[in-house]
């Protein structure tokens, strides 16, 4: 959205449709380019922790189910590089690099604002280590490891073991490359390098720049390969992770930052370490809390359940900082008011429930329809008509307007379109 | 001050009761019964008495961990230094550390006494009677008398202060007249005392012709800054931390220093970092100085006092706490511990003359800036 005018009944709104460099009507979302595409990219909606390519789907389930190129990672956008596989090999003839940015004219008669909002940003908070230890991670991050769809297939890793796979990986491939160059040297003097290093460090071999860089890539592979050893065997030893911190209220009830609560967050996690458990019975889950505000209908019953039946560790007090051990799993400080002791808890993942916070850029949406927001950066609504921006004819629902759970959201969206459609109809 | 007005005043009636406070406590983690929680519910339910006549009391070492983190802002810090006022009221006293003689030194500074503090400045470099810019010293010469058998001398810290600033072209005032500046006193709950120590330093301030007030010392600087000015309203000079100073001018070009070999690490002191937010400046310096500077898992706003403060209630909970802290260093890998702050070299080094398996070398920034100074 650009530019919006007119009012109530009678709106003018610009749009700018940014170019997917796909043509929606062609595309039959085959998937056979993103297969194809050499460039991969950490994936945006697994929160970084998986990969995706270039030419790209958001999620599996999106509308449309369309393809589109990230240009900014794209080589064939790249000056100086050519590509050009996803045009040659898609069957629909959907791909078009010449593709631009569309501006649309809309005239409409209401706009409903539902923008959604951001994650708090947990870094924010130093004592608990989010962005400095690797194994503390925030609530969304967790639901996609969770996730059958996620980039661990719904097995529940540590950071820190996905980070040294990874490493092992691209180690292997960096080696296969060295010691092929090795083959080189040793193929045109038909000699092996472990012989010739013998010989070169005993003085034998001393002239010959060759020999130098030989011997030096000898070396170079010798590290290398030491190092990888250890590294898988360290990775032998890696487990799913099984003791689970959830730690709660960061970034919300808290003066420094954001005063409300996210209420949905204490959900969340109790779901969260269900799931947990249910994939991983020898899972011990812990939800560090000031109070479980399960708000809801059939919401406090699952509270219980939670404790009673799957066993979840309900542990009163607020998290007070989170350090790391020698092998990266975090420990938990805290007060355990109802015993009024000072603890420590060693977990392998730490969970932050971050706030629900207002997106970034809701100031330029506001200014730019003309709707005031409140003092929480969201937008203000009427008490009494909670779905009624300051503006007439403009209507919020979801997360844009304060923090809210998936059910009371798509209760609002309905309610949103049922608003709009009155002002639609001149009776808004 | 009563505590209902207290608790008014640090809006303690906020508390969440969520145990933030208490589970970053330092002392808490090693001397069980002690909670900043528990205090504030208990003067928040009218029971105060409980922990007044408590020599616990004294135990908090002001460290600001809980008030930096307290997720209802209560500053919890005012809180522990409004209930020391009381406790004393009460005749609850708390145990000073090395027999209470710092105690007796300070109160006999605030009643007007001939001193001899200057000489060894002399000796260190150029000092002037009157200038734009004034050393506010502090109690560096008493901690000689006391410490002068430590491997680095109280002292020396301000001999290396002077040392710089000549460097850099600068002939600060340092006075014969300057006192205490009465931070203790003011965290021991003595407010006449803090007071009158502080007016004598205004006027002496005022009498050198001074501008700029640069200070080593984290208590100094950041009393005069917060409470010189609650007391006494707006000073007509400048507070200045000497690592702020140093840290503009060695961006400036006007120093240069070589890098010393070495792996080094840094303890934030609790007035300098999570009191005042200087974090940066020494971490510049050090940068400038070291070859290789390596953190403490726990730094920055994170990082854990040297454990006492105010010489009061040294005690077996503050060498565990030292001790902690100092392995915590070692774990680091760094063969030196620099300290910015002139308590909290003393302390550690106190406690590795005889915690068992410590072997670090501790060093105050200052010293290893002289010695960069004069090439490494």
């Amino acid at each position: 959205m650009e530019k919006v005018t007119g009012s109530n009944g009678d709106f003018a709104v610009t749009v700018r449709k940014k170019a997917r460099y796909v043509d929606e009507d062609l595309c039959t979302g085959c998937g056979a380019c993103a297969e194809k595409c050499p460039t991969t990219v950490p994936d945006e909606f697994n929160m970084g922790l998986g990969k995706r390519k270039a030419i790209y789907k958001y999620y599996t389930q999106g509308i449309p189910s369309t393809f589109c190129i990230d240009a900014v990672h794209c080589r064939t956008f790249q000056k100086g590089k050519k590509c050009g596989v996803c045009e040659k090999i898609c069957q629909a003839k959907a791909i078009d690099y010449k593709q631009e940015d569309k501006i649309l004219e809309l005239k409409v008669g209401a706009i409903v604002l539902a923008v959604g909002y951001d994650l708090f940003d947990a870094a924010k908070l130093p004592e608990y280590g989010y962005g400095r230890i690797t194994n503390v991670i925030n609530a969304l991050e967790f639901e996609r490891l969770l996730s059958a769809s996620g980039p661990t297939e719904g097995h529940v890793e540590r950071l820190s073991d996905l980070r040294d796979h990874e490493l092992i990986h691209s180690g292997e491939k960096k080696l296969k490359k060295a010691t092929k160059t090795l083959g080189k040297y040793e193929k045109k003097h038909k000699k092996s390098s472990a012989d010739f290093y013998k010989e070169f460090t005993a003085g034998n071999i001393s002239d010959g720049d060759e020999f130098a860089k030989w011997a030096k890539q000898y070396e170079s592979v010798q590290e290398a390969t030491k190092k990888l050893e250890a590294l898988k065997a360290k990775a032998e030893k890696f487990d799913v992770a099984t003791r689970l911190a959830f730690i709660q209220c960061v970034g919300s009830r808290d003066f420094r930052f954001n005063k409300y609560c996210s209420s949905y967050c204490c959900m969340h996690s109790i779901k969260e370490a269900m799931i947990a458990k249910d994939h991983e019975a020898r899972t011990d889950a812990y939800i560090f809390n000031m109070d479980l505000r399960t708000v809801g209908k059939g919401f406090e019953e699952y509270k219980v359940r939670g404790a009673e039946k799957t066993g979840l560790n309900y542990v009163r007090g607020r998290v007070a900082e989170i350090t790391q051990d020698e092998n990266e799993n975090p420990i938990i400080w805290y007060e355990e008011t109802t015993s009024q002791t000072p603890k420590s808890l060693t977990v392998d993942l730490a969970i932050l429930a971050v706030a629900c916070e207002a997106p970034k850029g809701i100031e330029k949406i506001a200014e730019m329809v003309g709707v005031e927001l409140d003092h929480n950066r969201f937008f203000k609504t009427d008490p009494l008509n909670p779905l009624d921006t300051t503006v007439p004819g403009i209507f919020v629902c979801g997360c844009a307007q304060g923090p809210m759970d998936i059910p009371e959201s798509v209760a609002q969206a309905s309610s949103a379109a049922s608003r709009a459609a009155e002002a639609v109809a001149g009776k808004a | 001050m009563n505590i209902e007005a207290l608790v008014d005043e640090t809006k303690a009636y906020y508390c969440l009761d969520c145990g933030v406070c208490t589970g970053s406590c330092p002392v808490a983690r090693y001397s069980p019964g002690f909670s900043p929680r528990l205090m504030v519910e208990k003067a928040l339910m009218g029971k105060a008495e409980d922990f007044l006549t408590d020599p616990d009391v004294w135990s908090c070492l002001t460290c600001a961990r809980c008030t930096h983190r307290c997720p209802a802002n209560i500053d919890y810090l005012e809180f522990a230094r409004g209930i020391r006022e009381e406790a004393l009221r009460l005749g609850n006293k708390g145990s000073p550390a090395h027999s209470g003689m710092f105690q007796s030194i300070m109160e006999i500074q605030s009643s007007g006494i001939k001193q001899d503090r200057i000489t060894w400045a002399k000796e260190a470099g150029s000092i002037a009677d009157k200038g734009e810019y004034f050393y506010f010293v502090g109690c560096l010469p008493y901690f000689n008398v006391i410490f002068a058998n430590f491997p680095s001398q109280p002292l020396d810290i301000g001999r290396n202060v002077i040392k710089i600033l000549n460097k850099l072209g600068i002939e600060p005032v340092v006075s014969n007249d300057e006192k205490c500046c009465g931070h203790d006193m003011l965290w021991n709950g003595e407010v006449e005392t803090f007071k009158k120590l502080a007016a004598a330093n205004i006027e002496v301030i005022k009498e050198a012709g001074s501008k700029k007030v640069i200070f080593h010392c984290p208590e100094g600087y950041y009393i005069f800054k917060n409470y010189y000015t609650k007391y006494f309203g707006d000073l007509d000079f400048e507070v200045i931390h000497f690592y702020d100073f140093l840290a503009e001018r060695l961006k400036a070009g006007e120093l240069t220093l070589e890098k010393s070999n070495g792996v080094v690490t840094y303890q934030d002191p609790c007035r300098l970092g999570r009191l005042a937010g200087i974090y940066e400046s020494p971490r510049d310096i050090i940068n400038g100085v070291a070859a290789s500077f390596v953190e403490m898992e726990r730094n920055g706003e994170n990082s854990v006092c040297c454990g006492t403060t105010g010489w009061m209630n040294c005690s077996t909970c503050s060498k565990e706490i030292q001790g902690n802290r100092l392995k915590e260093s070692m774990a680091t890998g760094a063969d030196t511990l620099i300290t910015a702050c002139p308590k909290c070299n003393i302390h550690f080094s106190c406690a590795a003359s005889f915690i068992e398996g410590i072997d670090i070398k501790i060093k105050d920034l200052t010293e290893m800036v002289v010695s960069a100074m004069n090439g490494g």
